[in-house]
């Protein structure tokens, strides 16, 4: 009886403490739209260029720049995070040098931001004279994310069947052929929501970038050594700096439009993993 | 056998070859830092001014350096101005290092900054006044009772005249011109007489901060630069004196300072067609005089 | 038969040149890891030098960005900040967490499992200056009008970190939950028990260094954080131990994000040292993980 009770009462409270979880981040979503949502769907305000003192200053440049690096994190971090991934997944034996690699990779995941953002401004900003520019930020950025991708592509291509590479192999293709043909198709979903989460990630990272893209950009960037202020930092600069009168709007509609991104891509990602693993799921059991 | 020796040797060859990455990045990075310093041009003299000029320094010379920017762009569409902030000192370090072609300062030069190329140009006469919110029922301090509020003697405003209410201060950061002028004018701090700040003072990084900051925070005391002050906080006045920009000028408001730019070594092309466009009485007259004292009017 | 062994020689040539850019990617990894301690390391070099570790742990804080090596910088009030502020972000955010990971595993009806943890999966994307953003407009001016205080300090800074670190403690916690061989709770549930005892006695037990790992990684999260803490702390100068809830302090993250784009030689380096404390705070937890996780083999 009364373990029963005490069964009741937990459930309650694991209720509780599920439903006040799930609210308080519920909630924080629903202020920053609230207050940002009408601002930041006035025209003149996403495709704006910042005023600096005075009111009325738009954020298109930070947009461009929050994509720009984005892009070209992702188009450095990609290649290098599903080579390794191969290597670790596919080649390597449990020797010294791959215990070590993995270590390597555990250590740069658990490396604060603000310790890329150091290193960043130290070697790309000042050391090879890049200035807070669009290349320093997307390399310290891609430095930053690494980690996650390689471990998210680990993972899908481990989670493809034995039995798949055994097929391959047992017809004569090549190692080479059979990760390139069998195994990386089918570990693309796990791949891709991986990615895609790392978007998210990279859109709303402000600590890493402040100091190595720039704190605003006055137009949209048109090199990789022009300054490319992201949204996130450019958030926290407004705040800081507090310069035009209406810099509280400036940064509740920034918020709300980061936040809307951020979510809508997340959302996307977990979509995609679904979807995929559905079919997947689906293909197997008709086989 | 052989085939494990030969991916020992893969493993070496790699390890050989991620180094000579490295250090081809390290050389490579450092013939562009040099080739990069250049910054202003000196051509198309006839046609406006064209050319980049970069600046950086204190947050009380960025609104003044911002509007320059600004129509001063406008004027010469070859031209390109950026302004950052970064406080005082920044500024300073960074034109003397090269990094940027002007240093924007609200305080003189240090002697111990001083390396001889250094050219400063005054562009105005600024008032930090001491600043409290809204909601504080005090209109004036004497010296001693803000020297006893920013060293924390003094610690609730009833002991100053207001309503009870433990007293918030908010300074700048070490970087800031303003805070030198402070500590130093209004509260005496010198190298014979290191006064220690009240531990509790938050630190805010910029003017625009430190007015956001006292004006949301009931029972705070800050100070900050008059072309900074609007009717979201409320100013006190000092000694029995209202901060404006006559008393200033008069001199019996004690509180100013001059605003400058620093170059190194006399300006040229674009960085000298910059300042000569801030000296001009136009700019003096429309935008510094509405805030701060223009330097042509002294 | 030669023309097989030139095919066979090919194809092995070809096998051997990707493993080659195989290794040289992983190698990468290691490089990068070996460079940035490497770079913050020598960066905090002039600091080590000159303040020595007696002057950076201290409590004397006195940056003279004008002239740096006449500054005292200890790093004591960041860092016992980082430990209160996550000491308190851990507090909050841990139970709510695991309780969070168990209702999802085990209590939540089927139809709005996975919409929960979907939900929680997708939450954990909110942007760390969005939360900064919201804690400075919604949470300080909250407890400030709860307690008598101005509402920045740890208590701001703990509640902000707990939000930050929630989603990873639990996502992680599901996890290992899920990892535990179902026969376990099957077992527990047939022979009687209820779900509360399954969970107290059996599940969360059995899963209990996959939730510790949950947690050393959520206080990584809390101890890494920047702008959010910034934004809440209050950047004051005092040391602000767990149980001084209410009075604003920094935290070695904070005094980076403050000090970095305005401080240059000795001061500069300092910032470069509070990141290597911040490195060798990660280090230590991610050797804490591996003794967890070693520990489970066995």
């Amino acid at each position: 009886m009364r373990a029963k009770r005490a069964d009741r009462i937990a459930t309650v409270v694991f209720w509780i403490i599920g439903l006040v979880s799930i609210s308080i981040l519920l909630f924080i979503t629903g202020v920053i739209l609230w207050n940002g949502l009408g601002k930041a769907i006035q025209p003149s305000f996403i495709f704006g260029r910042p005023k600096g003192f005075k009111a009325g200053g738009g954020i298109w440049p930070m947009i461009v720049s929050s994509f720009y690096i984005t892009g070209l994190a992702l188009f450095v971090i990609m290649p290098i995070s599903i080579l390794s991934a191969i290597y670790l997944a596919e080649y390597a034996k449990d020797g010294r040098f791959t215990r070590f690699v993995k270590f390597c990779v555990d250590s740069l995941a658990s490396m604060p931001s603000i310790v890329f953002g150091l290193f960043g401004m130290t070697v790309f900003v000042i050391l090879f004279g890049w200035g807070y520019s669009l290349i320093a930020g997307s390399l310290t950025v891609a430095l930053l994310n690494l980690p996650t991708v390689m471990r998210s592509a680990e993972e899908s291509l481990r989670s493809v069947p034995v039995t798949y590479r055994e097929a391959s192999l047992s017809l004569g293709a090549s190692r080479w052929k059979t990760i390139r043909k069998v195994v990386l198709p089918s570990a693309t979903p796990g791949i891709l929501t991986g990615t895609m989460l790392t978007v998210g990630r990279i859109l709303g990272e402000s600590a890493a970038l402040v100091y190595t893209a720039g704190l605003v950009s006055r137009h949209v960037p048109d090199s990789l050594f022009d300054s490319a202020a992201p949204l996130a930092g450019y958030i926290w600069y407004v705040q800081t700096e507090a310069g035009a009168p209406d810099y509280r709007a400036i940064v509740d509609g920034s918020a709300a439009l980061l936040l809307v991104m951020v979510l809508v891509i997340n959302f996307g990602a977990r979509r995609i993993g679904n979807y995929y693993q559905k079919r997947t799921l689906a293909g197997e059991k008709r086989v | 056998m052989t085939r494990l020796k030969r991916l020992k040797g893969i493993g070496i060859l790699t390890g050989v070859l991620v180094l000579l990455l490295a250090i081809g990045l390290l050389a490579a990075g450092c013939g562009e830092s040099d080739s990069k310093n250049g910054t202003t041009s000196e051509e198309g003299k006839s046609s406006g001014v064209s050319g980049k000029v970069t600046c950086s320094g204190s947050t009380t010379v960025l609104p003044i350096a911002e509007e320059a920017a600004s129509m001063f762009m406008d004027e010469n569409p070859d031209a390109e101005v950026e302004v950052q902030g970064g406080g005082s000192s920044t500024g300073i370090s960074q034109v003397k290092e090269g990094v940027v072609d002007i240093g924007n300062a609200s305080r003189d030069l240090k002697d111990e900054e001083d390396d001889g190329s250094i050219v400063d140009h005054k562009i105005a006469l600024d008032i930090i006044c001491i600043a409290v919110n809204p909601g504080v029922g005090v209109d004036n301090l004497t010296r001693d009772q803000v020297k006893g509020i920013f060293t924390g003697a003094i610690t609730n405003w009833s002991e100053v005249g207001g309503a009870d209410g433990q007293i918030t201060v908010v300074i700048r950061d070490a970087a800031s011109g303003t805070r030198e002028i402070f500590d130093e004018k209004a509260l005496e701090i010198s190298d014979d007489n290191p006064v220690e700040l009240t531990g509790s003072a938050m630190e805010t990084n910029s003017n625009g901060i430190m007015r956001e900051t006292v004006a949301s925070t009931p029972n705070s005391i800050g100070y900050i630069s008059f072309g900074y002050l609007d009717d979201t906080i409320k100013a006190v006045n000092y000694e029995g004196v209202t901060p404006t920009i006559e008393t200033a000028k008069d001199g019996s408001y004690p509180l100013s300072r001059y605003l400058h730019m620093f170059t190194n070594g006399e300006p040229e092309g674009a960085v000298k067609g910059f300042i000569e466009f801030v000296m001009s009485d136009e700019f003096q007259n429309d935008v510094v005089g509405e805030d701060y004292i223009p330097i042509t009017k002294l | 038969m030669k023309r097989i062994k030139r095919a066979i020689n090919n194809f092995q040539r070809k096998e051997v040149g990707i493993k080659i850019i195989l290794v040289t990617s992983a190698s990468l990894s290691i490089l990068a890891v070996f460079m940035i301690i490497a770079y913050i390391f020598r960066e905090s070099l002039p600091a080590i030098r000159t303040v020595g570790f007696k002057g950076l742990f201290s409590f004397n804080w006195k940056p003279e960005p004008a002239n740096p090596p006449a500054g005292s910088y200890g790093m004591l009030v960041p860092i016992i900040g980082t430990i209160s502020a996550t000491f308190w972000a851990i507090l909050f955010g841990a139970p709510l967490a695991i309780g969070t990971a168990v209702y999802i595993d085990q209590m939540a009806p089927m139809a709005i499992r996975s919409v929960i943890n979907r939900g929680i999966e997708i939450l954990a994307g909110i942007p760390s200056v969005i939360i900064g953003w919201f804690g400075l407009t919604m949470l300080v001016p909250a407890l400030r009008n709860v307690t008598a205080t101005n509402g920045f300090g740890i208590m701001a800074a703990g509640v902000v970190l707990a939000v930050m670190s929630l989603p990873t403690i639990t996502s992680i916690s599901v996890d290992a939950l899920r990892a535990l061989p179902p026969e376990l709770e099957e077992a527990s549930l047939a022979m009687g028990a209820t779900r509360w005892q399954t969970v107290s006695r059996a599940l969360l037990p059995a899963a209990r260094r996959g939730v510790l790992i949950a947690v050393i990684l959520g206080i990584g999260r809390a101890v890494g954080e920047t702008m959010a803490v910034q934004m809440v702390v209050g950047n004051a100068n005092q040391v602000a131990w767990p149980w001084e809830l209410f009075k604003p302090t920094s935290t070695l993250t904070s005094r980076i994000i403050s000090d970095i784009g305005e401080s240059t030689g000795v001061f500069r380096s300092v910032v470069y040292t509070e990141g290597l404390v911040l490195l060798i705070f990660a280090m230590v937890l991610i050797l804490a993980i591996r003794m967890v996780s070693r520990e489970r083999k066995r």
